[in-house]
């Protein structure tokens, strides 16, 4: 028998929202309320999200953000800022419970052994992705994929972004640079160390494809059956109190 | 308030922000993205640290011995590399 997993395609919320939920979820799992669940989810407006442990006003450029109507949002996890972008970038998140089979004690094997159904379903694509330690997800040596781990309640809660269109400048026009002379120097080094789906295939990959693919690539890499399920009342309720928090001053400029 | 930025070479950025006195630390935040599983542990390890003498090898010590402790995980730097932007910062 194969394992069945909850699939979640939530699609298009703001970013305390996406947050909200991904921490929902893995309180849901840890009361063993809902199964094992995979999420796929995209951020409108786009948003800023930092790493729990990175300065909200040392990393985001807060008034560029609010001309541009872009969120910005502490995560539960650690790690760098992430642009998501409405258009350019899907959202992965992994609730897993953390005596699992798949899941490795040693948190660096299991960011590899959780993102190998990325990397497959990638390969599906005819991205040729590999993946580097600690938490990235590269192609022919440039990035695409960022990954980022917590554990809490005897639950693995792992999510990630998967980049579909990349644009550096308007990246470094939310985040904040050491000085403004090296802000083209910075652009430049990211359109060299990063790239995209689209931009690796040369053509456009619908979220619907790329989602279908890293779908298949998680059933086949992790041997389990996604079935599409929905959120439950419970986490819906845990949600809208979570989602205070994470649209809270005290919890974003905490550090 | 000192403070200081510091790459790990093949790991992550670190920064620290700090205030001494006496040659004491009085108030710091570790920051960078960096990984620390639980996450929480980096409160109490600022707060450990509040009143520490700023001599990197007893800050070393004494950061690594918590995180030893708490049976903690630091992925991306080490706490050598914590009390090196530490001392960086205080300078």
């Amino acid at each position: 028998m194969v394992e069945e997993w909850r699939l979640l395609d939530t699609g298009v919320h703001d970013a305390f929202y996406n947050m909200a939920l991904d921490e929902a979820t893995a309180v849901a799992r840890s009361r063993n309320l809902v199964p094992n669940t995979i999420r796929f989810y995209r951020w409108k407006p786009s948003a800023v999200s930092i790493g729990y442990f990175q300065s909200m006003e040392d990393e985001v450029d807060i008034s560029a953000c609010e001309s541009k109507g872009v969120d910005y949002v502490r995560r539960i996890t650690g790690g760098g800022a992430v642009y998501h972008d409405y258009e350019g970038e899907l959202t992965y998140s992994i609730i897993i419970d953390e005596g699992h089979r798949l899941v490795p004690k040693d948190i660096l094997n299991s960011y590899e052994v959780l993102c190998s159904g990325l990397i497959h379903g990638l390969n599906l694509l005819g991205v040729q992705a590999e993946f580097k330690p600690i938490n990235d997800i590269i192609v022919g040596g440039r990035k695409i994929s960022g990954n980022a781990q917590t554990r809490r309640m005897g639950v693995v809660h792992q999510h990630g972004t998967i980049l579909r269109e990349v644009d550096p400048a308007l990246m470094f026009s939310l985040l904040k640079v050491p000085s403004e002379k090296i802000r083209d120097k910075l652009i430049q080094s990211v359109k060299e160390r990063v790239t995209s789906v689209d931009l690796h295939l040369g053509r456009e990959v619908s979220f619907e494809e790329l989602k279908n693919v890293l779908n298949e690539g998680f059933e086949k890499t992790l041997n389990i059956k996604l079935a599409r399920g929905k959120i439950t009342d419970h986490e819906k309720r845990l949600t809208a109190k979570l989602r205070e928090k994470y649209s809270s001053k005290e919890w974003n400029f905490k550090r | 308030m000192g403070r200081a930025s510091y790459k790990v070479e093949g790991g992550k950025m670190i920064k620290v922000q700090l205030t001494q006195k006496d040659g004491k630390i009085e108030e710091i935040k570790i920051m960078g993205d960096f990984f620390l599983h639980p996450e929480e542990l980096i409160e109490q390890i600022e707060s450990m640290l509040v009143g520490s003498p700023l001599e990197e090898e007893s800050l070393m010590s004494s950061i690594s011995a918590l995180i030893e402790k708490r049976r903690a995980v630091l992925l991306g730097c080490t706490p050598r590399d914590f009390a090196k932007c530490i001392m960086m910062a205080s300078v």
